[in-house]
């Protein structure tokens, strides 16, 4: 992916570029082995002791658990420059975590969703700051 | 007022849960937006559950009020805002919020206020004014609010959520689009005959599948829109007051439930959940009904009424699951074989639904609770079930919050 450099995320901790590949930003619970989407939201298994909560990142590849597409632009405080709509959200399994994360699906043939199909997880340029970078969040894209 | 004294007898009837009966019940019909205040919504509800009751408002021993989230201050103190309008009398007034649900902690409160003595007769109400538009985040601060991640980045207005739900159980179950339609159907014929409700137009199946997707597999019409409505509940164990109403109607349980860990719904405003079950579905929900079941002694087996919330065709489908009136995936084929319908053993949402009503946040459990308390009372004109004996009304709120009554005559 081309000018990685001058993207920023529109929220910060939720999706990581700096080694090259994009990777969600997960936090493990070392005690109860759950792991957690955002980092901070914690969902502890009870009676857990809480200790030895570790940053991680999220293998890149996963599989659609689930989807949808949206028939109507998300309102406002989403924003994106270009019209997205109408635009396909995905819930990807990352299997070894017992995680499923929901993502906007970007860069697929909305036709060919199917359930169990490989996604990566990737970038959408959402719009330019007021700094000229480009505003990001993260996306999900079918495995070519 | 009670006095000191005769508060210390009642801690007597605390180790002995007393009965606690609905003497009264008032609606403010439901309908779109509205430049009227939520107050003026409330004090309708309010006036026509007094006069149901036929009592004067200084027999209100408490106010348990649903939080109205987009008031404001006035919306936050929505009790303090009703009680003024009344005449303050200086009883506790309490105000609460559990999204959706809020209903049904403002009428668990009300009941456990009374069974375990400490009032004899205690209103509990809600009135929601819908936003203008859509629903979107409340706050700007994205670590400690997740649902500001959801609309900022997510782009994940709530039907998406009941869509990728929907779409699961489609690939497990083999729920058809046409049950989804079915479910709307359904709703509108009753919908149709109940005065209070907002949509008052039936659809066939084919109008239904013609109806633009929201989020694929859902459209329009299998969707509920928000709504403005008050709804307003007089509870007591006042054996003069129970003696005088009309049909008093018995609260056999009233609970609220919260999720279960391992519970892998895609809950409203999260951006996760779990891949692997270890608890069931809308656990929350599952919670609750299964508390109403222990306390109250009665099952799904005996329930003549199930007022369930049908924020989506999904949500009627899982719901029937989720609280046991059948086994898993199989609520698909009780709605086919006409078995949820008014003259079947078990008559599901004779009030036409969230679907004929839309939902008005803080109103919407307490009004299902009114549907049902107006069935057990006979009330219901072309709607009405016959016979019916025992009524529950299921609750279902975003982030982890249910709520359960069971009601009979």
């Amino acid at each position: 992916m081309e000018n990685m450099a001058n993207k920023v995320a529109r929220i910060p901790n939720l999706v990581d570029w700096s080694t090259g590949e994009v990777r969600l930003m997960s936090a493990k619970c070392a005690s109860c082995g759950t792991y957690f989407f955002p980092k901070e939201h914690y969902q502890h298994r009870p009676g857990c002791s809480r200790e030895g909560v570790e940053d991680v990142l999220l293998p890149q590849k996963g599989k659609l658990a689930s989807y949808t597409i949206q028939y109507y632009p998300c309102p406002a405080p989403f924003k994106t420059e270009k019209k997205i709509t109408p635009y396909g959200i995905g819930l990807v399994e990352f299997e070894g975590e017992k995680i499923q994360i929901t993502g906007i699906i970007t860069d697929t043939d909305l036709k060919s969703l199917k359930i169990g199909m490989e996604m990566e997880t990737t970038l959408l340029d959402m719009y330019t700051n007021k700094e000229k970078q480009q505003v990001v969040t993260w996306a999900f894209t079918a495995v070519k | 007022m009670k006095s000191f004294y005769d508060a210390i007898v009642n801690l007597k009837g605390m180790m002995t849960m007393r009965d606690v009966y609905i003497i009264g019940t008032g609606i403010h019909p439901w309908m779109g937006f509205s430049e009227q205040v939520f107050a003026d919504f409330a004090a309708v509800a309010v006036d026509n559950a007094l006069k149901d009751a036929s009592i004067e408002w200084k027999k209100i021993e408490a106010i348990m009020a649903g939080i109205f989230i987009y008031g404001g201050n006035a919306g936050h103190l929505s009790g303090q805002y009703l009680e003024s309008i009344f005449g303050e009398t200086g009883i506790p007034v309490v105000n609460v919020y559990n999204a959706c649900a809020t209903g049904s902690a403002s009428i668990r409160m009300a009941y456990n206020s009374i069974a375990a003595g400490e009032t004899e007769t205690t209103l509990a109400f809600g009135a929601d004014v819908s936003p203008k538009g859509f629903l979107t985040a409340k706050s700007d601060n994205a670590v400690q609010d997740r649902d500001v991640i959801r609309w900022k980045m997510g782009g994940l207005p709530n039907p998406i959520y009941w869509a990728l739900e929907c779409r699961k159980r489609m690939e497990k179950y083999g729920t058809t689009e046409e049950d989804l339609a079915l479910v709307k159907v359904l709703m509108s014929e009753y919908g149709s005959k109940n005065p209070h409700a907002r949509f008052k137009k039936t659809y066939s199946i084919e109008e239904v599948l013609k109806s633009v997707y929201v989020c694929d597999p859902l459209r329009l019409y299998e969707i509920c829109p928000v709504s403005t409505g008050g709804a307003a509940v007089i509870l007591t164990a006042d054996e003069e007051l129970i003696a005088k109403a009309d049909n008093p109607v018995k609260i056999n349980a009233t609970t609220m439930g919260s999720a279960i860990y391992g519970d892998p719904t895609i809950r409203i405003s999260a951006l996760s959940c779990p891949s692997v079950p270890e608890a069931p579905m809308l656990s929350e929900s599952y919670s609750a009904s299964r508390q109403a079941y222990e306390k109250s002694g009665i099952g799904p087996e005996d329930i003549d009424v199930l007022e369930l919330p049908d924020n989506s065709s999904w949500h009627y489908l899982v719901y029937l699951e989720t609280c046991g009136f059948c086994g898993e995936g199989e609520a698909d084929k009780m709605l086919r074989d006409g078995e949820t319908k008014i003259g079947a053993k078990l008559a599901v949402n004779p009030s036409g639904g969230f679907s004929s009503h839309g939902e008005a946040l803080s109103a919407q459990a307490l009004w299902q609770v009114i549907e049902c308390a107006n069935q057990l009372r006979g009330r219901c004109g072309e709607r009405q079930v016959e016979g019916a004996k025992v009524a529950m009304a299921q609750t279902y709120g975003l982030m982890g919050n249910s709520g359960t009554t069971i009601m009979t005559i």
